[in-house]
């Protein structure tokens, strides 16, 4: 994975009609949100305007072997809309949080996405065939003379030109009163779960007007509020376990057969906190921003501001590794606070095998850490690098001592560009990046062969 | 001294982001909210930290600064204070009624008391005893001795960090069942000192007793609100940590009065109708704070 990555399909501005260098850009077009699907072949962003783009993978083509698998917009629609809530004064808004896929079970494909309110199941399917021969309507839709009508035909489908309907076929509403942050699909491909600020429910997918409540922290009275769950992920083969993560840095593993509420915790994942690093921002930084189990099942992946730690489930005291994403911050907390950098929440994802992890930094940079060999690479996601099949080239930043050429200083990064939301294929080594508004699609050719 | 001034500074920038987030579009975020409260109250933690560490110096070398430089009926009312109030730290309600005895009376055995839990006991207590001190500062009428001994703090907070770190002399056990007794009666100041820096307030007073007695009158309606809260939580002994959190938030409710209780019950559903009017009082209690920091940071390069 660390050989060098080549570009296939290089930057797809999802909504700007002219990808110019400099165009601006709103802020509705930023991507909130980025997921593939279970074969990898639609790949689903959502962004702050409420929109979501899916793109599809091109059939390979034999004959030409370079041209395979490229990425292109297979559909666009307006998920959610900003929304007022009269009763508490308060405006939602329509930035899509989270997308999932549902596992393929027919030709049409299925996706949650969430708002910070509202859930909803999209059907996506195709339509490439359309009846002709009506007897009572001619091609264009209107009514025939019925005196013209002198025989009965059946109507036929014909072949049309391939269009992609996207249809919305639940919705799952008034069940937060916090922000929603996450959304897992269970194992089982029946349930689902939601999880706000304080409280995760559990839904049917066919069932709308009602939810179980499974986990609830909020305390009796407000002002002892100490933490929140910031991140939540069901278990990818036992449809019992569920993780969620907390914004003091602690994991809670639970199990949905000890109890109707599981208030209690079956682990509790926690690093005691090193005293030395002790500063104003200690519990900002320790706190989780995106967890995900392996595919494996056995190991947990967690982000938090500096670092990206993998767990295994067997041993709750400590991580199994702990891999620093960008420790020469650490001296800068301060001014990250006051831009409010601080509170950036990165995302972090597993490669197929669980070899590899990968997450995004500042400056567009975004690393992938090999957990079998200990190497790690830092990656660019620009437009400079993107041009079709150019190999990205490991990037370094330099804290001081000595500089090498084309090392990018400390002082010099751009917090403005941030990599947030990343995603890897489910089993080929192609990976998404959101970039701001712009969405980088690598992939890594030459174990194109190894992997198939 | 550093500390003091970087606590300060992050301090401000805290209550400006949860100022900012009441008008953020999509409500309020419950998450940054709790980590900038979290960050609000480390940092007045070290504030308060290295300001009574200065306090307690200033306490011992006062009677030097005092000789020479101020007046004479000043020096009669600190130098017979702090004898007595050596005898006097053994009991408890002397500590906390007297009001109109200078300043020093009361920090000096409050300061002492002080030294032993800031070298490491119960952070709460002493969260409780600056409140009570500084709740003096305030409310005692004799403002030129309380910028005295504010100045003279101001000077020795670079050696707080020796005060702190010297073994206390006094009765620990008294010194915990001190504050109790200073929080009570001093409450109706306390939320005030919880989210204004106690240096300034000497500052505060004379600014105040000149202009500013309107703006006092936000503040007093808040300060009910909340001290009935704090009495009861220390009253229960509840744990450490969660009275650290209820003093937080108190401190930033009384900051942004009816309009943030909004904050917190909005979450549930109840939104008051008085945020838009609230919106400004909370504008003018930053502001009013903000202004109060700009004094004291002059201070600071004076001296």
């Amino acid at each position: 994975m660390l050989n060098p990555i080549q570009v296939l399909c290089s930057d797809i501005t999802s909504l700007s009609l002219e990808p110019e260098p400099f165009a601006s850009y709103t802020e509705a077009d930023i991507i909130s949100t980025v997921e593939f699907s279970h074969t990898g072949e639609l790949l689903a962003t959502g962004d702050k305007g409420g929109r979501v783009v899916i793109f599809q993978r091109e059939p390979e083509c034999k004959t030409e072997p370079y041209s395979q698998g490229e990425y292109n917009v297979y559909s666009t629609f307006q998920s959610h809309e900003p929304e007022f809530d009269y009763l508490k004064s308060l405006e939602i808004e329509e930035k899509i949080n989270k997308i999932r896929w549902l596992p393929q079970q027919n030709a049409a494909h299925f996706l949650l996405s969430t708002n910070d309110k509202t859930v909803k199941l999209w059907k996506v399917s195709e339509r490439d065939k359309r009846p002709e021969g009506y007897n009572l309507k001619d091609e264009e839709g209107r009514m025939k003379d019925l005196s013209t009508v002198t025989s009965l035909q059946v109507p036929v489908l014909k072949p049309m030109d391939l269009m992609v309907e996207v249809s919305p076929r639940r919705v799952f509403a008034n069940a937060h009163t916090y922000h929603v942050n996450s959304i897992s699909i269970n194992s089982d491909h029946e349930t689902y779960m939601s999880a706000d600020d304080l409280r995760i429910n559990l839904w049917h997918l066919g069932i709308t007007d009602r939810s179980f409540n499974i986990v609830d922290i909020k305390p009796v009275n407000m002002e002892d509020l100490t933490e929140v769950i910031t991140a939540a992920e069901f278990h990818p083969h036992h449809c019992n376990l569920l993780v969620y993560s907390s914004s003091k840095g602690t994991l809670r593993l639970c199990d949905m057969r000890e109890a109707a509420l599981c208030d209690k915790h079956s682990k509790l994942f926690e690093e005691p906190e090193d005293p030395s690093n002790r500063s104003f921002f200690s519990e900002i930084i320790s706190s989780v921003s995106d967890v995900k189990f392996s595919h494996s099942g056995r190991y947990l992946l967690t982000r938090d501001y500096l670092t990206a730690k993998v767990w295994d489930l067997n041993m709750e005291n400590k991580p199994l590794e702990i891999y620093q994403v960008h420790d020469y911050l650490r001296s800068k907390l301060c001014s990250l606070y006051e831009n409010d950098c601080i509170f950036d929440k990165f995302e972090c994802a597993w490669n197929g095998s669980d070899s590899v992890i990968m997450t995004g930094a500042y400056n567009n940079f975004f690393r992938m850490f090999d957990r079998n060999t200990n190497r790690d690479v830092t990656l660019e996601a620009s437009r400079e690098s993107s041009k079709p099949r150019a190999v990205l080239k490991p990037r370094r930043v330099c804290q001081g001592g000595k500089r090498r050429k084309d090392d990018i200083s400390v002082d010099s990064l751009d917090f403005t560009k941030k990599i947030l939301h990343t995603a890897w294929h489910p089993t080929e080594n192609i990976i998404a990046i959101a970039a701001t508004n712009n969405l980088y699609i690598f992939q890594d050719k030459l174990n194109q062969e190894m992997h198939g | 001294m550093e500390y003091k001034v970087e606590a300060h500074r992050i301090m401000s920038i805290s209550l400006g982001k949860i100022y900012n987030s009441r008008v953020q579009r999509g409500g309020i975020k419950l998450h940054k909210n709790l980590l900038v409260s979290l960050v609000l109250r480390s940092a007045r933690q070290v504030y308060l930290r290295d300001y009574y560490g200065g306090i307690c110096l200033s306490a011992q070398q006062a009677r030097e600064w005092c000789e020479g430089e101020y007046m004479d009926s000043e020096q009669d009312k600190l130098v017979p204070g702090s004898t007595e109030s050596l005898p006097e730290s053994d009991g408890q309600s002397e500590v906390a009624v007297d009001k109109g005895e200078p300043i020093n009376v009361v920090e000096s055995p409050a300061s002492l008391d002080v030294e032993s839990q800031a070298s490491g006991e119960q952070e709460h207590a002493e969260n409780v005893i600056l409140d009570s001190g500084c709740s003096d500062l305030k409310t005692t009428e004799e403002s030129p001795e309380a910028s005295a001994t504010c100045e003279v703090s101001n000077v020795v907070t670079t050696i707080s960090s020796n005060c702190i770190s010297d073994p206390s002399p006094s009765n620990p056990k008294e010194a915990t069942e001190t504050p109790t007794d200073c929080q009570t009666d001093d409450s109706e100041s306390v939320e005030e000192n919880s989210h204004k820096p106690k240096v300034p307030r000497a500052y505060t007073n004379r600014k105040r007793s000149a202009d500013d007695s309107e703006l006092k009158d936000p503040l007093p309606k808040r300060t009910k609100v909340i001290s009935p809260l704090l009495i009861s939580k220390n009253d229960e002994n509840k744990g450490e940590t969660e009275e650290m959190d209820t003093s937080n938030v108190s401190s930033l409710i009384t900051i942004f009065g009816s309009s943030f209780s909004g904050l917190l019950s909005s979450e549930d559903g109840a939104q008051p109708d008085s945020e838009v009017e609230d919106s400004d009082s909370g504008q003018i209690c930053c502001d009013q704070m903000l202004k109060n920091l700009n004094p004291w940071s002059t201070a600071i390069v004076a001296f």
